[in-house]
């Protein structure tokens, strides 16, 4: 058994399909992926977005980003599958390191840390010299 | 006998140049994201040409990351490689 690794991939697909029909590409990428025994962790969509350059005479896509743990043969079967969707224009694929989970994971809390962040109590401090009068007394 | 390096002058105005740090640096990045395009398009000219590290003053580290993650986002159209106004 392959060791899994944390994968991402990103895809366009193609923007004139209606929101059903963008639905059901991203349903065939996912079936491919826990045909071949992985599991997709998170599924992100950015949404359509005009593209920088034209890719098959198209100016606006529908990009998505899918996050799975994969042995790594699947990705073999995944490319193949993005490469005969021709509602796939473009498509990206990952791996996610250290590096990238660390950094996801500070830009998490940083997002969730704000509104929880109330200023430390002021402790009343002790203080410094006893009073020589007190000292007398005791 | 001690010498002291003088700090390195502007040549039209004279003044110490200011010292330019990596900005990965001191925010401490670990990981540039090739999905953050509007970060990356400031390291990007008008036409499209990755800036090069002398002038941002980005860290040979820092560089190798954010020149892979432009060329990421480039290949999912999110940057372009030549822009319009060129074509």
């Amino acid at each position: 058994m392959e060791k899994a690794r944390l994968y991402e991939t990103t895809f366009i697909v193609n923007a004139s399909l209606d929101d059903t029909q963008v639905d059901s590409v991203i349903g065939r990428v996912q079936d491919v992926i826990v045909k071949n025994g992985g599991t997709a962790n998170a599924l992100n969509k950015w949404g359509r977005k005009r593209l920088a350059y034209s890719i098959n005479k198209k100016t606006n896509g529908f990009y998505v980003n899918i996050e799975f743990t994969a042995p790594a043969p699947l990705l073999a079967s995944l490319e193949r599958a993005f490469q005969l969707d021709e509602m796939i224009l473009r498509f990206l694929t990952i791996q996610l390191d250290q590096k990238a989970i660390a950094a996801r994971a500070k830009a998490q809390a940083a997002a969730a840390a704000p509104p929880a962040a109330d200023p430390a109590p002021v402790q009343p401090r002790e203080p410094l010299f006893k009073e020589p009068a007190a000292d007398k007394k005791s | 006998m001690i010498t002291t390096r003088k700090p390195r002058r502007d040549k039209e105005s004279q003044m110490p140049r200011k010292k330019r740090t990596c900005r990965f640096c001191d925010a401490k990045e670990v990981y540039i994201d090739y999905k953050d395009d509007k970060r990356l398009s400031r390291f990007v000219t008008e036409q499209g040409k990755i800036i090069p590290k002398r002038i941002t003053g980005t860290c040979a580290k820092h560089q190798r990351q954010l020149v892979k993650a432009i060329k990421r986002a480039r290949h999912l159209a999110m940057l372009p490689f030549v822009s319009d106004s060129i074509r």
